[in-house]
């Protein structure tokens, strides 16, 4: 039997929030390009501009159909070539976490973009003729009127996609960042107690998703009602 | 103000509208009537390009509608709207609605923008609703908030398609009473509507459709009076003897 030993856990906390941190940065960030970049492509991909709209749709069907740890290695093997070679970008510059927010963003850009096309779907379509009978451009109305509406519907799911992120910037472990999972594994292996750290590792990712998740059903249920 | 001539419009093989030609000159109120499905509709979004149409042309105060060199956000601008099922913004307040356009569309600011919605709020008697949302309205205040978010961009006149039909019965007239005032002060309008006893009180002329075609364009009296078709008949007897 398994002799569990704790002690290792305290010391190392300062280490592991930094990993934190690192965690926290990933999912903002990405939550955040990925969703500029998203609402971008949703717009193509409903624009009645036929390039483009093929554009849009090809690169949600592309990144829909890889598994993200690939799209990260890419960025980390093959990106910081690219910009060492196009920009003369110093070599061996950590480029680690950038190039891991990178593909984050581009990756669940795709994701976004399908939510905020379906949520500015479900804005009814009277509203945007409503704008236009007012004299305002497809782009006043969008900004105006349609996207508030839609954006206010998809709160819940953009939330919600946030918590997956949040949980699959562990994957970031390929590029050897030290994100929280990261931190964790290397503290574990260090003091031989692994089986620990991963159980604690776990029980924080839990918690967080968790009540950020039931945060998530409360805003539901008032929109509902509202 | 506007001419129409010979517009037609298809979905693939199906005629919504066929070589329709009429004219509606200033301060006058025109109702256009007809069975659903008969393209009253879609002949006044055309007006002011929400509808587009593949023959004929539209003239609104001189400006062509189909021509694609035509700016039709700013020819919008000037045609005032009112729709079946209000088309409120929800997420802003009443006043919001009523300024947004105002500012973003017209270039005025934020207090004229204000104060103008204020005083029409004030004239279709809702001023004490200014704060409120969309949602916490009744139909019938809804719409006639809808009736004056159009009238603060001082239009040239107004297109009304079905103002009352998605409304309760008893509050079909709050919205009539607002429409009837704004014609008897002169307002062009085009109206869709059933409520033939609006016709017979404002209306100058009344149009009836049948199947894309304008089969009646006549002065109220003509039209109720004798209608020359047997299509309209039929439609008059069935909406004026129940």
């Amino acid at each position: 039997m398994h002799e569990f030993d704790w002690s290792s856990i305290p010391n190392a906390l300062p280490f592991l929030w930094e990993g934190m941190k690192i965690s926290l940065n990933i999912t903002v960030s990405a939550v955040i390009f990925g969703i500029v970049w998203g609402t971008l492509l949703a717009l193509m991909r409903l624009s009645p501009i036929k390039p483009l709209s093929w554009f849009a749709a090809g690169y949600v069907n592309l990144f829909r159909a890889i598994p993200l740890v690939m799209v990260l290695l890419w960025f980390f093997l093959i990106v910081p070539h690219l910009l060492e070679s196009l920009f003369g970008f110093p070599r061996g510059s950590d480029m680690r976490l950038s190039s891991a927010i990178a593909g984050f963003a581009l990756f669940e850009a795709a994701y976004y973009s399908e939510i905020i096309r379906a949520g500015i779907q479900s804005v009814p379509k009277g509203q945007m003729g409503a704008a236009s009978a007012l004299g305002m451009t497809y782009g006043q109305a969008m900004r105006l009127v349609v996207l508030p509406q839609a954006f206010r519907n998809m709160v819940p799911l953009l939330l919600t996609q946030g918590i997956i992120l949040f949980q699959d910037t562990s994957l970031v472990y390929v590029s050897a960042l030290a994100d929280f999972f990261g931190a964790a594994y290397k503290v574990g292996d260090r003091d031989g107690r692994l089986v620990e750290l991963l159980l604690f590792a776990g029980a924080v990712y839990f918690v967080i998703c968790f009540t950020a998740s039931r945060i998530v059903r409360h805003y539901q249920n008032k929109l509902k009602t509202a | 103000m506007i001419t129409m001539n010979k517009v037609s419009k298809h979905y693939g093989s199906f005629q919504v509208l066929a070589d329709c030609t009429t004219q509606v000159h200033k301060g006058e109120v025109i109702v256009v009537c007809g069975p659903s499905g008969s393209g009253k509709s879609t002949l006044i979004k055309c007006v002011n390009g929400l509808e587009p149409f593949q023959s004929g042309e539209i003239i609104v105060n001189g400006v062509s509608v189909g021509d694609p060199k035509t700016n039709l956000s700013k020819l919008r601008s000037t045609v005032g709207m009112v729709f079946q099922n209000f088309e409120l913004f929800p997420h802003m307040s009443i006043i919001d609605n009523l300024a947004i356009a105002q500012t973003k569309v017209l270039g005025r600011t934020q207090e004229q923008a204000r104060e103008k919605g204020f005083k029409l709020l004030d004239r279709v008697g809702l001023r004490a609703q200014a704060e409120k949302y969309p949602g916490q309205l009744s139909g019938g205040q809804q719409q006639r908030v809808a009736i004056a978010r159009a009238l603060a961009m001082d239009p040239i006149c107004m297109l009304f398609d079905e103002p009352t039909s998605a409304l309760d019965p008893e509050m079909v007239n709050e919205v009539l009473d607002v429409m009837t005032e704004l014609a008897q002060e002169g307002m062009t309008m085009m109206c869709v509507t059933h409520e033939m006893g609006f016709a017979k009180r404002v209306a100058s002329r009344v149009i009836f459709m049948d199947q894309g075609r304008i089969v009646e364009d006549d002065s109220k009296e003509a039209f109720f009076e004798h209608a020359r078709s047997e299509r309209a008949q039929q439609f008059l007897a069935k909406i004026l003897h129940h």
